[in-house]
């Protein structure tokens, strides 16, 4: 819309210009500015004598020059904004405001299969305008909405550069089959990926979409609006619109930045001194405990003496290494693996396009490069992306229409978040290394620190070591043909195509391979390893549609659309990998590896699976003078996914909406100047049940026969139960909504409280053991999610050049089960990582995934110790941990779990201020959530009571000693002897933050501009999630999910052990256009 | 309108083409049943199938037959899995050791059922009738082995003979062993009788009718043992004499001997040899063992300068040999060394530990990947398992049965015996199968198994292990099984 009024603008500048050389002597000349109600200029608005032949419009930044003769009256108008008339008088300059013309309702939003007037919609959509996108530095779509939209819930899991983030639309309601949404781009829907059990992303959807390309983004996020997707919507639907040629001019627009960023934030583990001081402690402790008459006075000399250990021999349980106590630690060097892993990252992104059109023909073509060096060593991600979006027209009859989207991404990525991996082993290895080994500690020909573990490599040398190169390409494409059949009748046919191929090559040196330095000498590349693994993803969709809108005696208007649709989606997978390690350490690839000893030189396989998806659809828009609206859709899918008892499902919805705001006691009201009601009910479902549950398949289980020669007897046995009744996960949704804007859009507000209820949910409920098997997957249960989302947009000051807004949104969700099986009976979910205590449950009432474990209340006294009645974990002393014992009988075990802290937030917020100033614009967005709680798994490994060979949180700071016995302290004291009752509540921390999302600094060239040089320039500086704060001192961040930490085949549960931190950002960009 | 029409038509006639053929799409990467079964190498493949479950055996006796007998004092370091198998703790019932023998017997018996239903319906695909016949044998043995291994954990189990619904199985009750080992013995007498008592190279380590005949001998034997007032796998039948004939079966038919040497019998070059009646096949890569690394502490091996991968995931706990089992050696004599004690136990380690399929050399790829064959039954317990009857007043003579236990100890390097009761038997099978998971059965089949773990806990002070009851002797049923549905089962008592 903008970049249309640009155009003319510059044309009728012409115009006027000649113009005003006729006319000059025979009127006197106006000028002036025209200006929104929010401040901004506005170009493009034609400016008309009244009853006169002079006319004019504004240039780009709203400024015009007119002669008028004496007492003349000026006509302003505008596309979207209402005419206005002044009279000149006398004044020779004048300032208009013109208001939004809210009638007409200027805006038009994209909903599924078609567009619809902003004032008609009757289901809940958050719209997002990607104007500002290309003003910031932002890598991927989804960065862009991060707090934009109530209800739509943008998590960042990861900060490893190229990561897809995650979508959680009004909370999740799926306990296996995904919660991610329908991603709908220029009407062509993508296949639905969901989130992997660890919590990242095998194929994004969004992955290689420039940002830049985008023109808007709009969120089905209830049934009503998302019913048109059917068997797809239940976790809402995200409709991406790209951006397209307008008629006019052709128009150069390059939007460049680029910046540095760093880590945002670092996990608080003991410093080196402090890590030191606990060992000797620890050391010392375990020395006294270790036998009678053993004191932690007496020297290593005389320790060894007790042990009968050689002169210089250490026992690291038992002693402390002498060098701890010299000034200086000769030959010991002190590391903050921390600081030697992060590094800063440069960030570079380019963008150029062109764009225009004639009444024929309109196009869009762009080219972009992003360039990100990750904040990790040796991590980074390039993308290049082209776009061309086409559309012809031919006699008023037909359009025909290409988009097209080819893109390469190159991601490198070590491998180095979750259990075991490098950055959990970088808070764990002991900051304390031989000077000589140094960052190469334990990797190449060093050895480890005496005290370290032998298990871990430096992760400084181990991300040197790696390569985890990912290469993409991807194609997506849609063509169109449109006729006109009939006036008002519309026949559309759509063929879209969507290829992903995807590689990855992965190499460990045996540099790093730990146990390997023998062989490295003499077996060079034996202990490498290296897996080359790929896929082919192909998503097919053709969509042909009948569009009727017509408006009858000018009251009663119709749009009726109808359609049918087929979905083929095949993949294929690959997998190499080296089975026994290479023939030297020069040659990367596989053709150099060599067979193990059983032979084996590679292990490889292919799989390949399909699913198709065939469906009709329909929706009748009816609305009697725009004041009472109706409209009703469905869909019926049928899906290769589902059983045979039950191929064909359907997905109603309906909506009644009222614009009060066009009655008549209130079309003349000056402050409200629109006002609706809606509501609306529909059913969706999550179709996300993977491709052949529903058939029994057998699967290969290995045996083998042939005694000392054995020969490998490949078995068949069935992998599960069938189920031919296999369906979709339903969801149900009621929505009320209140839209307004008042006094001419100065402030305007949405509200909606929806409550959705996912009923047939998919679930790998427990069978007997007796069946042969552990579960089955069924149809069963139900997950309700009920909330209320406020968005506010107020233009709070205009005042001369110097204007004020302020848009802000919250969400609240809550979120419980409200059945599971037939009895009721709770799932307890096992951790892998947490003993034989469940520390998750899934139960009726409660919230979906609530922690499940034992509290902790304070620390145990001397007097608790003596006291029979206190419960008590066997072994522990003053200044461990006071369990809770809930249950109240004497002993702490499994049965004295509770719930515990809640996984999702009570609420999501965000606050953005836009202020600008003359040629300066300054935006501000903070971002947080409220209310939930994370439960990191980092805690078994550093969150515990010390050791002699490994770090801890620096939460052990403030511990109980005997020196300082502080009740009160947040942990008990080091060298505990007993075993934690896992999981505890010490592992669970507040997920609250606030973040600052945005603050970008913008100034207008305008001096370049009216040079001539540029039609628009803009330069600007950024800062993105430089400040926040959040209460997770367990992690680096409280959104993280990394690792499957479930211990229970059927439900997957990603969280945190050792996550990337999220980056902060300064860059400085540029906006011009040509 | 007709312009409109035909624009309709075509718009719409677009798709309608085999739509539903699109809609029906089978597996592309995966079997599926309606495609198996078709020739014989699919019941050859299916019957593979059934043994592929074996694999989990190892685990189930040495967690919870080894670990829980008198020969591990195992001390852990947190909280392990299965520190409530080796102290007794009746909160094992959600243990995963527990839950996993409970699953994994089922499974395997549902494979059976599953081929044995297949081989009825569709068996006439494979031409081959003796083939057919030992296709059926091999399967009816391994369901026996699968269903004789549940009673001997659990004592009572659902009796399924058929491949069953999930919905149809929580119909079916807890049968007693008593109404078990009926189809139990049926299996085995029909493997015995049409099972080949050898194979070709490459089939070595399928079923033979000696394995059949030895294990039905084993099944009397356990049935003959005490019953301890539990329901439990002992039934005080007496049937020492069925046992003793099919012992003398095996015997007689020369397949089996003695080893030279003890050490022998579990080399890593010597699978399948003259001693192994029947074993659980391992190989390297695609089926690799991970047995080995079970009873040995995680320090051995990171001291042995090999990733942590090769232990067994249990921290820093040990794992060492009890007192008794050490003191058992010895009573040959101080100056003979037991070949046994030396082969089978870590003497060198500072908390000594199993370590008889250990052979570092020959390790795989990893700590779960060891090429050693799991020897079930072999000859020297079919040999010492005759003395028994004997001892039970069953044919032969006490001379007779010397000179059997005898064999074996001379074997070791110790002196040969000169009297011999139950009470030296046992002894004699704990120093001989040390590790390879029998001693918690022997303990029970012999009626010793209370009084021998309560008089362990008072000789060695172990303020760990519980003092037990018969209940102790059968495993609680998962809790899991439990609650799926409500009072289908009632848990084993003591738990």
């Amino acid at each position: 819309m903008c970049i249309k009024q640009l155009f003319l603008g510059f044309i009728l500048q012409g115009i006027l210009i000649f113009y005003s050389s006729v006319l000059f002597a025979q009127h006197r000349p106006v000028q002036g500015t025209v200006v929104s109600v929010h401040g901004e200029p506005l170009p493009s608005i034609s400016i008309k004598v009244k009853s006169g032949r002079e006319a004019t419009s504004t240039d780009a930044e709203g400024k015009f020059t007119i002669p008028v003769a004496a007492n003349a009256t000026l006509l302003f108008s505008g596309v979207g904004y209402t005419t206005l008339e002044v009279a000149v008088q006398e004044r020779s300059i004048l300032r208009v405001i013109l208001t939004e013309d809210m009638a007409a309702l200027n805006e038009v939003v994209v909903v599924g299969y078609g567009e619809q007037k902003k004032a008609s919609v009757l289901g809940a959509i958050s719209s997002f305008d990607a104007k500002t996108v290309q003003e910031r530095p932002i890598a991927r779509v989804e960065e862009a909405l991060i707090g934009q939209m109530p209800g739509v819930q943008v998590r960042q899991q990861t900060g490893m550069p190229g990561s897809g983030l995650s979508i959680l639309v009004r909370g999740a309601g799926s306990v296996n089959a995904g919660n991610e949404p329908l991603y709908v781009i220029d009407g062509f829907p993508l296949d639905v990926s969901s989130q992997n059990a660890a919590g990242g992303f095998g194929v994004n959807p969004l992955n290689s979409i420039s940002p830049n390309d985008i023109e808007s983004v709009q969120v089905l996020k209830d049934a009503a609006a998302g019913a048109i997707y059917g068997s797809r919507a239940a976790n809402g639907v995200v409709l991406i619109t790209t951006k397209r040629g307008k008629n006019g001019q052709a128009k150069i627009t390059l939007n460049a930045n680029t910046g540095f960023s760093n880590v945002a934030k670092k996990l608080d583990v003991l410093s080196p001194e402090e890590w030191i001081e606990m060992a000797t402690e620890v050391a010392n402790t375990n020395w006294v405990r270790s036998g009678t008459g053993r004191t932690a006075n007496q020297t290593n000399d005389e320790r060894r003496a007790i042990l009968g250990l050689g002169e210089g021999e250490y026992n690291v349980t038992y002693m402390p290494d002498d060098r701890w106590l010299q000034t200086g630690y000769p030959g010991l060097r002190l590391v903050d693996w921390q600081e030697e892993i992060y590094r800063t990252g440069l960030y570079q992104n380019y963008d150029l396009s062109a764009s225009g059109g004639t009444d024929h023909l309109n196009y869009f073509v762009s080219g972009n490069y992003l360039n990100q060096k990750g904040n990790l060593l040796n991590s980074s991600f390039r993308n290049f992306g082209a776009r061309a979006n086409l559309e012809a027209r031919a006699k008023n009859k037909w359009r025909f229409g290409l988009n097209l989207n080819p893109s390469y991404s190159e991601t490198n990525n070590p491998g180095a978040e979750g259990k075991d991996n490098v950055l959990m082993n970088a808070a764990t290895l002991t900051p304390v290394v031989e000077a000589d080994a140094g960052l190469e500690t334990n990797a190449g020909p060093y050895s480890n620190y005496g005290w370290a573990t032998a298990r871990l490599a430096s992760p400084v040398a181990v991300l040197n070591n790696t390569i985890g190169l990912t290469k993409r390409t991807r194609i997506l494409s849609s063509i169109y043909a449109e006729y006109e059949i009939l006036p008002n009748l519309k026949a559309k046919t759509t063929v879209n195509y969507d290829d992903i191929n995807q590689t990855t090559k992965a190499y460990v040196s045996d540099y790093v391979a730990v146990g390997g330095a023998a062989d490295r000498i003499s077996n060079p590349g034996k202990n490498a390893s290296g897996s080359y693994n790929g896929f082919r993803r192909q998503n097919f969709v053709n969509e042909n549609t009948l569009n009727y809108i017509h408006t009858f005696n000018n009251v009663h208007n119709l749009n009726v659309l109808a359609g049918i649709s087929y979905n083929w989606v095949h993949n294929d997978n690959f997998g190499l990998s080296t089975a026994g390690g290479y023939a030297n350490n020069i040659i990367e690839t596989i053709n150099n590896a060599i067979p193990n000893n059983t032979g084996v030189t590679v292990n490889g396989n292919t799989t390949e699976n399909t699913n198709t998806l065939f469906s009709y659809f329909g929706r009748v828009q009816y609305d009697y003078e725009g004041k009472y609206l109706l409209s009703a859709s469905i869909r019926r899918d049928a899906s290769s996914k589902f059983g045979s008892q039950s191929q064909w499902g359907a997905f109603p919805s309906a909506s009644v909406g009222w614009r009060i705001s066009e009655e008549d006691f209130l079309k003349s009201s000056s402050v409200i100047s629109d006002l609706k009601l809606r509501f609306s009910y529909g059913k969706s479902g999550n179709n996300n049940i993977g491709n052949y549950n529903a058939i029994p398949v057998f699967t290969q289980s290995a045996y083998n026969f042939g005694g000392n020669t054995p020969i490998a007897a490949s078995g068949q046995v069935l992998a599960g139960l069938a189920n031919a009744a296999l369906k979709w996960e339903t969801a149900n949704t009621y929505d009320a909504g209140l839209d307004a804007s008042l006094w001419g859009g100065r402030l305007s507000l949405v509200v909606d409280v929806y409550q959705k209820r996912n009923k047939d949910l998919l679930l790998n409920l427990p069978v007997l053991g007796a069946s042969g098997f552990s579960s089955s997957l069924q149809n069963i249960g139900e997950v309700q999610n009920k909330g209320l989302e406020i968005g506010i947009n107020s233009v709070n000051i205009v005042k001369g050049a110097f204007t004020w807004s302020t848009s802000a949104n919250i969400a609240f969700n809550s979120n419980k089960v409200l059945s599971l099986n037939q009895d009721g009976s709770p799932i307890y979910i096992a951790s892998a990582y947490s003993g034989s205590n469940p520390p998750f449950i899934l139960q009726p009432g409660l919230l979906m995934f609530s922690y499940y474990i034992t509290k902790t209340d304070g620390i145990l006294t001397q007097a608790d110790i003596d006291n029979p009645n206190v419960a008590k974990v066997r072994n522990q002393t003053a200044g461990d941990p006071k369990y809770v014992d809930a249950n109240g009988d004497g002993v702490i075990n499994a049965d004295d779990r509770q719930v515990g802290g809640q996984p999702t937030p009570k609420y999501t917020w965000s606050i953005t201020n836009t202020i600008s100033y003359k040629n300066f614009d300054l935006s501000v967005q903070i971002y947080g959530q409220q209310g939930g709680a994370i439960m990191s798994f980092l805690g078994r490994a550093l969150d515990f009571s010390g050791s002699t060979t490994a770090n801890v949180l620096g939460i052990w700071r403030d511990r109980w000693t005997a020196d300082s016995p502080n009740y009160e302290a947040p942990r008990g004291k080091f060298g505990a002897n007993y075993t934690v009752p896992a999981v505890t509540s010490d592992w669970i921390y507040s997920s609250d933050f606030w973040r600052i999302q945005n603050i970008t600094l913008g100034y207008k060239l305008n001096a370049l501009v009216k040079k001539g040089v540029f039609s628009s320039a803009r330069i600007y500086a950024s800062l993105q999630n430089f400040f926040g704060h959040d209460k997770y001192t367990g992690g680096v961040n409280p959104e993280a999910q990394n690792t499957n930490v479930s211990g229970n085949g059927s439900y997957p549960l990603a969280a945190d052990y050792g996550a990337m931190p999220l980056s902060k950002t300064a860059s400085l960009g540029i906006n011009i256009t040509f | 309108m007709d312009r409109f029409k035909l624009a309709v038509i075509f718009f719409f006639s677009l798709l309608l083409t085999s739509c539903d053929k699109q809609l029906d799409q089978q597996p592309i990467s995966d079997l599926t049943e309606s495609s198996f079964y078709s020739n014989t190498n699919d019941f050859l493949q299916a019957v593979n199938g059934v043994y592929s479950k074996l694999t989990s055996y190892p685990s189930q006796v040495l967690w919870l037959g080894e670990m829980r007998s008198d020969n591990i004092n195992a001390i852990h370091d947190g909280n392990r899995d299965w520190q409530g198998v080796n102290d007794f703790l009746p909160s094992i019932t959600t243990t995963g050791f527990v839950l996993n023998a409970w699953r994994d017997n089922f499974n395997g018996i549902f494979n059976a059922n599953s081929t044995l239903d297949a081989l009825k319906t569709k068996g006439d695909v494979i031409t081959d009738v003796a083939l057919r016949s030992r296709l059926e044998g091999e399967t009816r043995f391994l369901r026996a082995f699968y269903y004789f291994q549940l009673i001997r954990l659990f004592g009572p189990v659902p009796l399924i003979s058929e491949p069953l619904s999930a919905e149809e199985v929580t119909t079916v009750p807890r049968s007693n062993p008593e109404a078990v080992y009926p189809l139990i013995i049926e299996d085995l007498t029909f493997a015995g009788e049409n099972l080949p008592t050898s194979y070709d190279a490459s089939n070595l380590g399928r079923v033979t009718s000696n394995a059949a005949k030895a294990l039905l001998g084993l099944v009397y034997l356990t049935r003959s043992g005490a019953s301890y007032g539990i329901l439990g796998p002992g039934l005080d039948s007496n049937e020492y004499d069925k046992a003793l004939a099919l012992f003398n079966d095996v015997i007689a038919s020369d397949q089996f001997s003695l080893l030279e040497t003890y050490a022998d019998i579990f080399n890593y070059e010597n699978e399948n040899n003259k001693e192994v009646i029947f074993d659980v096949q391992f190989m390297s890569s695609t089926n690799g063992a991970s047995f080995p690394s079970h009873l040995a502490p995680v320090a051995f091996w990171t001291d042995q300068k090999l990733s942590n991968a090769y232990g067994n995931g249990y921290g820093s706990s040990s794992f060492q040999v009890s007192n008794g089992l050490r003191q058992a050696y010895q009573h040959g004599g101080a100056d003979s060394q037991d070949a046994r004690e030396e082969f089978s136990i870590r003497l060198s380690y500072k908390s000594p530990f199993i370590q008889k399929y250990i052979d570092i050399d020959k390790r795989g790829l990893n700590g779960r990947d060891w090429p050693i064959n799991f020897i079930v039954l072999r000859y020297t317990d079919v040999l010492l398992m005759k003395a028994e009857c004997i001892l039970h007043g069953t044919g032969g003579t006490a001379q007779e049965a010397l000179e059997l236990v005898n064999q074996v100890r001379i074997r070791a390097g110790v002196p040969a015996l000169t009297a011999l009761d139950e009470d030296i038997l046992l002894e004699e099978r704990r120093r001989e199968f040390v590790g390879e998971g029998l001693r918690w059965n022997d303990l029970i089949r012999f009626g010793k198994a209370v009084e021998t773990i309560n008089n362990w806990k008072v000789t060695d002070d172990l303020s760990n292990i519980q003092t037990i009851d018969a209940n102790a002797l059968i495993y609680p049923l998962p809790a899991e099984e439990l609650s799926v549905k409500e009072g289908l089962y009632a848990q084993n008592p003591g738990y």
